[in-house]
This record gives structure tokens, sequence and C-alpha cells, in this order.
């Protein structure tokens, strides 16, 4: 039960998360927005990297806490172990669906097209359903304690594909056509750099409050449950009573 | 009863209960050749574009048919609660699980065999060649199909909505399988030498040993109540 009582510690601080997160990515955002010079090659365009590159990272970041959440759960049962996991794949995959939106809006006029099977993007793509999938199949299941184990196992499965489909997509694309678009060559200058770090670290934090409130949320929720079950069947005990 | 007693009598019970009723692998049989139809109305047949799309459509057509076979594993269980039966097997449960991957594995392995001379004589393919590769990828696919697709089985199989949660869990997990399946039959199917696809056996291979291990142990979890 250690990680139970490193959870409820941490959860104290989750005030200074959220404020450093929104003046991290104000700070962020102005700096990006206004304060940076347009990008020699993409011009304006460049802007929505800001958001879109700290996005893609955290998702990524959400997906490792998930594992490692998922390993923890199967080992120790904690139950608010397997609500972080909840928390954390519900958040990874809005993350994950801004991370492509934005990337879409990039893509459009830099690459004049919406979307292409690039192996990058069509790996991340099949990792947002992974993520859609296992939150589905949270919802069809009644037993809480089953509702995490199978979770669980599907997270770890989930963990242990990840790689193996990055490697075939990137094989598969690159027999198929010469990579045709690539930021290599390109070298971040500071103009750059700075905003972009100040978004990363804004968006971590940004992600780690939205993960302490609402794991803390499932977790209350789980209490009210239990504890309108105990209400009710002392209710039903009390009204059987001559 | 010891471990590979289980995994046998497991088998020999699919098998014999497959026998018997022929439900799976006749559904599976029939629902195939009507993809395979769909599909010849979807694309304009001619022999270049066949060339191009073909591996794609057998591979397709099979793990639709792999679905039906995975979901029907262990739903059939559930009738007079066997699948409780199944819990309580006095040995380790990755006994049932080993026989289960057997049992599909020799379903769907037999109903890609009925059904490749269909795809042969409609899209007048020549494959005199190099059917021993083809049986090679065949048979690496579907044991990483019917890897992955038995554990997902017993997990859906638990739970509300099983039918349609299968096939949304199971197709993003086997992307790898199809891809390397595709294009090792594409390779295959042209002509092509040997080591211009021989990774893509690597990689089905490499898939199929890593999801072995992986799901023997996770089958533990699904199957502990």
């Amino acid at each position: 039960m250690i990680i139970h009582r490193v959870i409820r510690k941490v959860q104290r601080f989750q005030g200074w998360f959220g404020g450093g997160a929104a003046l991290c990515i104000i700070a962020g955002l102005y700096i990006g927005l206004i304060g940076s010079p347009p990008d020699y090659y993409q011009g304006e365009v460049v802007r929505i990297m800001y958001v879109h590159v700290p996005l893609a990272h955290t998702s990524l970041f959400a997906y490792i806490v998930l594992s490692i959440g998922s390993m923890w759960y199967l080992w120790k049962r904690d139950p608010i172990v397997d609500n972080m996991c909840h928390a954390v794949a519900a958040i990874g995959a809005i993350f994950t669906t801004l991370a492509l939106a934005t990337g879409m809006i990039w893509g459009k006029p830099t690459w004049n097209t919406w979307w292409t099977w690039d192996a990058r993007l069509t790996s991340y793509t099949i990792m947002l359903m992974i993520l859609i999938g296992y939150l589905m199949l949270r919802t069809f299941i009644d037993d809480s304690e089953k509702e995490a184990r199978y979770a669980a196992v599907l997270a770890i499965l989930g963990l242990v594909d990840l790689p193996i489909i990055h490697f075939s997509v990137e094989w598969w694309r690159t027999l198929h056509q010469p990579q045709s678009i690539s930021m290599r060559g390109v070298s971040i200058s500071s103009g750059i750099l700075i905003p972009l770090m100040c978004m990363s670290i804004g968006m971590s934090l940004l992600f780690s409050y939205m993960l302490m409130v609402r794991t803390q949320l499932l977790y209350l929720d789980r209490l009210l449950h239990a504890k309108k079950g105990r209400l009710m069947s002392q209710f039903h005990m009390s009204k059987t009573d001559p | 009863m010891n471990f590979f007693n289980v995994i046998r009598w497991i088998v020999w019970k699919d098998l014999v209960t497959e026998l018997r009723s022929r439900e799976t692998i006749s559904s599976m049989v029939f629902f195939a050749l009507i993809v395979i139809l769909i599909f010849s109305f979807s694309f304009s047949m001619d022999q270049q574009a066949a060339r191009e799309v073909i591996a794609g459509i057998i591979w397709v057509a099979f793990a639709f048919t792999g679905i039906i076979g995975l979901g029907k594993s262990f739903s059939a269980e559930l009738q007079n609660d066997c699948i409780e039966a199944l819990q309580m097997v006095p040995e380790s449960k990755g006994a049932i699980y080993l026989g289960k991957v057997a049992a599909n594995f020799l379903f769907i392995f037999v109903v890609e065999i009925l059904l490749f001379p269909m795809f042969v004589i409609f899209f007048n393919l020549d494959v005199v060649e190099e059917i021993s590769l083809l049986l090679l990828i065949f048979f690496l696919a579907t044991l990483g199909l019917s890897a992955v697709g038995t554990l997902f089985s017993a997990l859906t199989v638990q739970i509300r909505a099983r039918e349609v949660m299968l096939p949304i869990l199971l197709l993003p997990m086997v992307v790898p399988v199809m891809i390397a399946a595709v294009e090792a039959t594409k390779g295959a199917l042209n002509g092509d030498p040997l080591p211009m696809y021989s990774q893509w056996l690597e990689l089905l291979a490499i898939f199929d040993v890593i999801f072995t291990v992986v799901s023997f142990w996770m089958f533990e979890f699904v199957m502990d109540n």
C-alpha cells in the first residue's frame, strides 16, 4: 500500500501543478504566438508546433504511465492504481486525438494534404484505437475488480504490441515509397526552442494536474458506490426486522 | 491430469464437438465465400488489378473468418457453465490457453486450406511453384492471429457486448500480422525471390513467439475468477 500513500501525498500539491501548468502554457503561448519570429521555411504555420509537439510527447508519456500502472495493479491489486490507469487512459486518448488533429492542421499547408499514411501517423493512430478499445472495454464490465483486471491485461498486451506495430508500419512504408517528407536537416533555433520547452513543461504539468483530479474523482466515486451499497443493505436489513 | 494431458483433452474436446456439430467450420467457410463474392463486386477485377489487391483480399477474408471462429471458441463454453468447469481445472490455466490456441489454430488453418483453392479459381492465380511458401505464411500468420485471438476471446466472452468487443480489441493488436502476411503473400504470389520478403516471415515468427508467451502468462489473470 506504499503507492497508495504516495498518491495521496502527491494529491495535496495538485493546486501547484494546475497553477504551474497555467503559467507555463500562458507564457509559452505568448512567446510562441506573438514573441517569436516566423520560421524561415514554414512561415507562420510553424506556430502550431508549439501545441502539437508537447501534446504528442505528453500522450506517449500517458501510455507509459498506463502500462506501468497496469503492471503494478496486476502485481499488488491496489484499487487506486486502477483508478489512476482509468484516468490516464481517458486523458491520454484526448491528448492523442488533439495531437492528431493539430498535426493534420499543420499538414494541410505544409504537406498539402490532411492525411498521409506515414509510419509515425499510422502507428500513432493504431495506438489511439487501442486506447479507445481499452476505454470501451471498461464500460462493458459491471464488476469493478474484473474490469480493472481485464483492462490491465489489455494495456499490457498493447504495451508489448506498440514497438512491433511501430517497426512493422515503418518497414511497410519504407518499402513502398521513400520518405517523401521529413523534418531532418532543420535544426531548432533558440527562438523556437524556448517557447517549445515552455509549452512542453506546461503540457506535462497540465497532464499531471488532470490526472490527479480525475484519479481522485474516480476514487471518490468508488467510495461512494461502496457506501451506497452498504446503506442499501442496511436499509433492507432494517425493513426485514420484525 | 498433468499439463500436457490438459492440453490434449481440450483439443480433443473441441475437435469432437466440432466434428459432431460442424457449426464453426461450416459457418466460417460460408462467411468467407460471401466475403470473396463481395470483394469481386467491389473491385473490377482484371488480371493486373487482381495481382495488386489479391493478397489484401485474402487476408481480410481470413481475418474476418478467423474472428468468427475465435468468438465461438469460448462462447460455446458458456452453455451449461462449462467455463466454470474450465476454471476449476487443477492445473495451470496456461494449459487451457495452449489447448484452445491449438484448437483455434486448427480450425482457422483448415478453413484457410479449404478457401485458398477458391481464390485460385476465382482470381486466376498461379501458385504451383510457391505453394509450400504460401503454406508457411498461412501457418505463421494464423498462429499469431489465434495466439492473441484466443486470449481476447476468453476476455470478451465474460463481458457485455462481446460480439462487438472481440474485433474492436483484436484487430488493432494484430496489425503487424496483417501487414506482414499481406506483404509476404504478395511477394510469394508475384514470384519475387525469397530474400525480398523474408523479413516479413521473420516478423511473423517473432510476433508468434512474443505473443504466445505474453498471452500464456496473461491468461491466468483472465480466467482467475
